[in-house]
């Protein structure tokens, strides 16, 4: 990598640690869901230093846009008092349980990625948005058909999840 | 140490707080939250290897884009069962809403 590339990558690692951090542990909710959508931008950052500006531009629009905009619909209409629920101790066993989950997967994985390292290109290559146009419209047609039906599919459940029934309390 | 390494390892990292953090909240939102942290972190890992590694990397990039569209889904149906979950107990505490009833 070339050295402004690496500061890049330096500070996008930057907001990704304390984003994450925050969003995990903080205890008020909306303070969260800043952390995730300070997550969300770096990694939308990693996506152009990876040299796919196609996927950075969809992570800003879907993520931030779209995902934390939803998130924050569920903190307001899922609770009335402004100091939340997470407030208050975490029992010993839960703690326990948490930090296992943290070191299991980050101990295999980076013992895994570090010593059994793929060929590597040096730098990343340039796919045009055409090309992915191309793949999803071809090879990959019946995917992309499938997950507007997914979508569609979400949608309609949530709405049908959400009515509020006349004549039941 | 090659690029690679690097950005795998930064998503090995989102995903490993993003399961810290499922375990550790309390609520239902929090719990929301991290489960996007560990989307992100697999985004992340997938466009790495698209772009780094010698295999196709219009295949890459188009799976990072299928699973936006389906962490868009999840979050849908995510904040209707929260809006169900809360108008039922009254609460979004994961501790209160442990029973069923068929």
């Amino acid at each position: 990598m070339e050295i402004l590339a690496k500061i890049a990558f330096i500070f996008y690692c930057l907001i990704t640690c304390m984003g994450s951090i925050m969003a995990v542990t903080s205890r008020s909710l909306v303070r969260a869901l800043v952390g995730l959508i300070a997550v969300m931008i770096a990694v939308a950052g990693m996506y152009l230093l990876l040299a796919a500006p196609f996927i950075a531009f969809m992570q800003i629009l879907i993520y931030v846009g779209g995902v934390s905009v939803l998130i924050f619909f569920a903190i307001m209409l899922s609770r009335a008092s402004a100091e939340g629920d997470e407030t208050g101790p975490v029992s010993l066993r839960k703690a326990v349980n948490a930090f296992a989950c943290l070191l299991a997967p980050a101990v295999i994985l980076s013992l895994i990625i570090i010593h059994h390292p793929e060929a590597a290109r040096d730098a990343p290559i340039n796919v045009s948005p055409a090309l992915l146009g191309e793949g999803m419209l071809g090879h990959y047609l019946l995917p992309f058909e499938l997950i507007s039906v997914v979508l569609f599919a979400a949608m309609a459940g949530a709405v049908l999840a959400a009515w509020r029934k006349r004549g039941r309390k | 140490m090659t690029d690679l390494m690097l950005f795998q390892l930064v998503g090995v990292f989102l995903f490993c707080v993003g399961v810290f953090g499922l375990v550790w909240r309390k609520t239902l939102v929090g719990m929301l939250i991290a489960l996007e942290l560990m989307i992100n972190g697999a985004g992340l890992s997938i466009v790495a290897a698209a772009q780094l590694t010698e295999g196709d990397a219009v295949t890459g990039q188009l799976a990072a884009l299928f699973v936006m569209g389906l962490a868009a889904a999840e979050a849908t149906l995510m904040l209707a069962i929260i809006l169900v979950v809360v108008k039922r107990f009254k609460s979004g505490q994961t501790d209160r809403i442990s029973q069923m009833r068929g």
